[in-house]
Formats: structure tokens, sequence, C-alpha cells
């Protein structure tokens, strides 16, 4: 094997690596978006806000397993409280208040974690177990981290699989995503189904948000980038759609990957032509139902 | 007196009072001002599209900015470049990117607006941000000569703060002119029909993504007018100054501070968020915390922002006399 098609699998798998980020984050965002009707703003800031309470345990308890499970707990629930005391106060308002609410909240807790924690990028560094490179192949170096990056996220999306697809809660959310107004009249209790898969959703992008964190630094900006990606796989895949969430990631993750090699300047213009023309050919994504 | 010439009376002694303030303010407030009535123009095409046409813009930036680099790169590249070309050039260049973007756009309502025009949005800062051999990227463009305004054999030098103001006064004040203007005429109505029941104004035999394409490219242009203003005041241009999402939030959380119900609303709200950061700035430096949370206050408990609060308060008080 030659050392270009050893870089042509690394960046494959750095492409899968943002791909299962990307799905983590996207697949709250587009049940949210499912049950309803608003693309979440703040989605983003959660993931942002999980990151940097990652950094927060770290520093007190040095424990980065300890910070893997306890941040992405704690951005969940912010998370919950937000929907709870916001998100819902809005509701019958429509639309455009649940935006605007949700557009609110991203720029607070963007200005809060800047009161906190500052504007420069604050590193973390990965437990020792975790670091090096592993050796596949002749040519191909990788690092162990991102390869556990994608175990992580594998371990935690078949465990959400199956608790959506084989439960009876699961089957609740699932109904609501499709018709939640049917869902509450069959004497369901849709706010509290709502609430949780607020929290579930936030807490997978506190998952993602504290697994980047060792490789993108932790700054306020983090949240834009992730958000904008999101957005696309989102709209991308078809709103409400979790299968949909799930090819566009990947393929959102290997054209980022590829564009970064070939066409550094113009990989969000990649991405985003990508999404015009899945539009264009297909106005509600791939699996969606609803147009965007 | 009957409610006609009262409300001329106002106008005057508003226009009056607008003519002689940066003489008791002084330069630094002066400046205040004309940033002030940047951010108030700017919420006024944000409103036309949100309280008139009923369309959320979360992208507005994009024309804003487009118009600010117009400026600044006919400034920097055309030497002599008077200054009615400066405004016609930023114009032109929102009015472009308009055309180019309200086919798309025109098609879709609600949420999906809201998001296409973010995404636009963002991936026009991205390519400024990346295309730095000509924006500049995050320094952007700096150091072009202002121009003087010429008025026969008399040139005005505009880089003095007072005399900016006055330009700014009358360019800004013609472009609302212009807005509430066309508010009052028939297309306004359609406007207003789209917003409340685009369906009907479909029956009715108007045309509702005509109607919705223009008043994105004239709320754009005028937009992108606001931004070649920008341009000549800050004698800066950057990513960060004039094409970021905070960019296009900015305005937006100025007009539905002030109330989107009404024209002037707006205005009121960039006077609240102007007027917090004054008292805020003093304490901390995250002036935007602030203004997120009362931003989020409004949304949650007066949909109608302070033209809202002040007509309940209004209904409240001469409750009994009516």
């Amino acid at each position: 094997m030659s050392s270009v098609a050893g870089m042509y699998i690394t960046q494959g798998i750095h492409g899968l690596v943002y791909g299962m980020l990307l799905f983590l984050v996207s697949s709250g965002l587009t049940l949210i978006f499912g049950m309803m009707g608003i693309l979440n703003l703040a989605h983003a800031s959660f993931f942002m806000l999980a990151a940097y309470f990652c950094y927060a345990v770290l520093q007190v308890t040095g424990n980065f397993w300890l910070a893997l499970i306890a941040a992405p707990v704690v951005a969940a629930f912010f998370g919950v409280l937000a929907e709870r005391f916001l998100l819902r106060k809005v509701h019958y308002m429509g639309h455009v208040a649940e935006l605007l609410l949700t557009l609110g909240l991203s720029l607070v807790i963007l200005e809060a974690v800047k009161v906190f924690w500052g504007t420069e990028s604050l590193i973390i560094t990965v437990p020792e177990s975790l670091q090096g490179l592993i050796s596949m192949g002749q040519h191909i170096q990788y690092p162990i981290y991102r390869l556990f990056i994608i175990v992580v996220a594998c371990v935690v999306l078949v465990f959400m699989a199956l608790i959506l697809f084989k439960t009876r809660l699961g089957k609740i959310v699932r109904a609501s995503v499709t018709n939640s107004e049917m869902v509450g009249a069959l004497g369901i209790n849709t706010p509290i189904v709502f609430m949780l898969v607020f929290g579930i959703g936030t807490w997978l992008a506190g998952v993602a948000g504290v697994c980047a964190a060792p490789l993108l630094t932790v700054f306020p900006g983090m949240a834009d980038q992730m958000g904008m990606d999101c957005f696309v796989v989102v709209v991308t895949g078809g709103l409400g759609s979790l299968l949909g969430a799930f090819i566009a990631a990947f393929s959102i993750g290997e054209l980022n990957a590829y564009g970064v090699q070939f066409v550094p300047r113009l990989v969000p213009v990649i991405t985003f032509s990508f999404m015009v023309i899945v539009l264009a050919i297909k106005p509600t994504g791939f699996f969606g139902e609803r147009e965007a | 007196m009957n409610g006609k010439t009262r409300l001329l009376i106002t106008w005057i002694i508003g226009i009056i009072i607008a003519i002689a303030l940066p003489h008791f303010v002084g330069i630094v407030y002066t400046n205040v001002l004309v940033t002030f009535m940047m951010d108030a123009t700017f919420a006024l095409t944000i409103n036309m599209l949100l309280g008139f046409t009923g369309l959320l813009t979360f992208g507005h930036a994009m024309f804003f900015g487009v118009g600010g680099y117009a400026a600044a790169l006919a400034l920097t590249h055309i030497p002599g470049f008077p200054l009615i070309g400066v405004i016609f050039f930023s114009a032109m260049a929102a009015l472009l990117l308009g055309v180019l973007v309200a086919p798309l756009l025109a098609r879709v309502t609600g949420t999906a607006f809201a998001m296409l025009t973010l995404a636009f949005g963002q991936l026009l800062y991205v390519i400024c941000l990346k295309f730095r051999e000509i924006t500049g990227g995050e320094d952007g463009i700096a150091g072009y000569d202002t121009p003087p305004i010429h008025l026969g054999f008399v040139n005005i030098d505009i880089t003095d703060p007072t005399n900016f103001y006055y330009f700014a006064l009358v360019v800004l004040g013609l472009l609302t002119f212009f807005m509430w203007w066309l508010t009052k005429t028939p297309f306004g109505t359609v406007m207003i029909g789209v917003r409340d029941n685009a369906l009907r104004v479909d029956y009715l035999g108007y045309r509702v993504k005509h109607t919705k394409a223009v008043v994105l490219i004239i709320s754009g242009t005028v937009a992108g007018i606001v931004g070649g203003v920008y341009a000549l005041f800050h004698n800066l241009v950057s990513t960060d100054g004039v094409l970021t999402i905070f960019v296009s939030f900015y305005p937006l959380m100025a007009a539905y501070i002030g109330g989107v119900a009404s024209f002037f609303g707006p205005i009121l709200g960039a006077a609240v968020l102007h007027i917090l950061d004054e008292l805020t700035s003093r304490y901390t430096e995250r002036v935007d915390l602030v203004n997120g949370i009362v931003f989020i206050l409004v949304v949650m408990y007066a949909p109608f922002g302070a033209v809202g609060i002040w007509w309940s308060i209004k209904a409240r008080l001469f409750k009994k006399a009516n």
C-alpha cells in the first residue's frame, strides 16, 4: 500500500469521526424538530456547554472518565430546565416566538460561557491510556483518541436505537415525532415526553461536546461551526428523520474530510452545495416527509 | 387642533431636535447617535420582513455586509470615487444579492425561510472569511479615504463627526421615510395580507411569491445602503463587523424588543438596546448577556414589545374615559 492510499484512508477515518460527532448532535436536533416543529438554534450551544463542563470537571478532579459521564448529564439538566421554563411557555405563541427564544437562549449561553471561562481557547488533554497513535498497516498511523470517539458514539447510538425501537417509550417518542397532537389525544402526557426528548437530545449533544473537546479545544465559537453543519445534516437528511440524519451526517463528514484535503477554502461551499443539490432533487431531504 | 396638525407639529419638533442634538451632546455621543440611527434603520428593514410580511430572517447581515464590502472595495480600488457613487454601489451590490437569493427564498415561509436565510448568511460569512485576498479575511478592509460631499463648488468633509451625523441623518432619514411610505401604498397592504393570510391573497389574484421576493429585495437593498453608511462611518469593514450571525441578530432583537407590530417600534427597540449598552457597559464587558436576557423576557412576556406595553398601559389608563 502506498503512502498516498494511506493518506486517503486516514482522511476517510477522519470523516467517519466527524460524521459520528455530527450524528450525535443532529440526532437530538432532528427528534426535537419532529416533535416541536422548530429547529432548536440553541442545540449546538449545549454541545459547547458540555465541553466547558468537561473542562470544569477536569480542573476540579482531573478525571476525564468522570467528565465524560458528568458533563453531558449537567448539560442535559440545563436543557430540560430550558424546555420546561422557557420553551414551553412560548409554545402557544407559535413557531416564530419559539425560534426567537432559542436564538436568545443561544446568545445567553454564549455570553454566560464567556463570563465564566473567558474567551480564550482552553486545552483539554486526554488521559494517557488514550494518547498516542495506533499503527494500522504500513503507512497508516491513527490517533487512538479518535478511534475511541467512534467506539463511544457507537455504544451510545446502539443504546439509543434499542430504546427508540424496542421499548414502549421509544414507540411513544416515534409516534410523537410523527404527530404529537394525536398522541396527546390518546391520553399520553406529551409535555413530559417533549421534556424527556429535549433532555436526551441535549445529552447526546453533550456527549459529542465532551468527545470533541480535546480535538477542537474549548472556545466560545465552537458552537457556530458545529451548529451550521448539523443544520445542513438535519435539512439534508429530512427534518425529523433519524435514518436521514445518519446518512447525511456521514456524507457531510466525508465531504468535510476530503474537502479539507483538496480544496480547503471551499469546504463550507461544498457542504452547502450538497444540501442545495439534495433539496433541488428532493425538497424534503433524504427521508423527510415535510418540506424544508 | 385636530390629529393631523398635532402629528405635523410632533414631526417638526422631532426633526428640530434631531438637527440640534449634535451641538449639545458632544463628539462621543454624536457618534453613538450615528450608530443608533444605523441600527434603527437596519432594524426597520428587518421589520419590513418580520412585522409586515411575516418572514423571520436570520441572515440579513448578508445584505448589510455586501453593501459594506461594496463601499469599501470601491473606495479602496477606484481613486476619487464620489460619495453618491458609494451609496449607489452599495445599493446595487445588495440588490444583486437579493435578486440572486430571492427566487429560492420566496418559495418558502416560516421556519424554512428563517433557516435558509441563516444558511445563506453563514455561507457568505465563511466565503468572505476564506477569500482574504479580496476581502482581507478577519482583518477586513481598512484605511480607505472617505470622500467629501460635492455640493456645486462647496465640499463638505464628512470625516468630521457632526457633518457625518447630518449626512447619516439625511440618508437614513430618507430610507426610513421610503420604507414608511411603502407600507402605506397598496403594495404595503398586500404585504400585510401575505403575513395574515397568504392563501387568501393568492385567491384574490395577487402573486404571493413575487410579493415576498420584492419585499426581500427592497429590504435587502436598504440594508445594503445602511451597510455602505457603516463602511463610511467606521472606515473599516471586516467579517466580524458586518457579516457574523450577531450582525443579523442585533437588529432582530431591536425590532422585537421595540415591537414588530408597529412601523416605528424597531427604532424604539434600537434606542432601548443602546441605552442598555450605555448602562451595562459601565459594569460589565458582557453587554450581550444582558441584551439576550432582556430579549428572552420580551419574547416570553411581551410579544408585542415596548410598543405593546405602551398600548396596554394606554388601554388601561383610558378605559374608563371610553
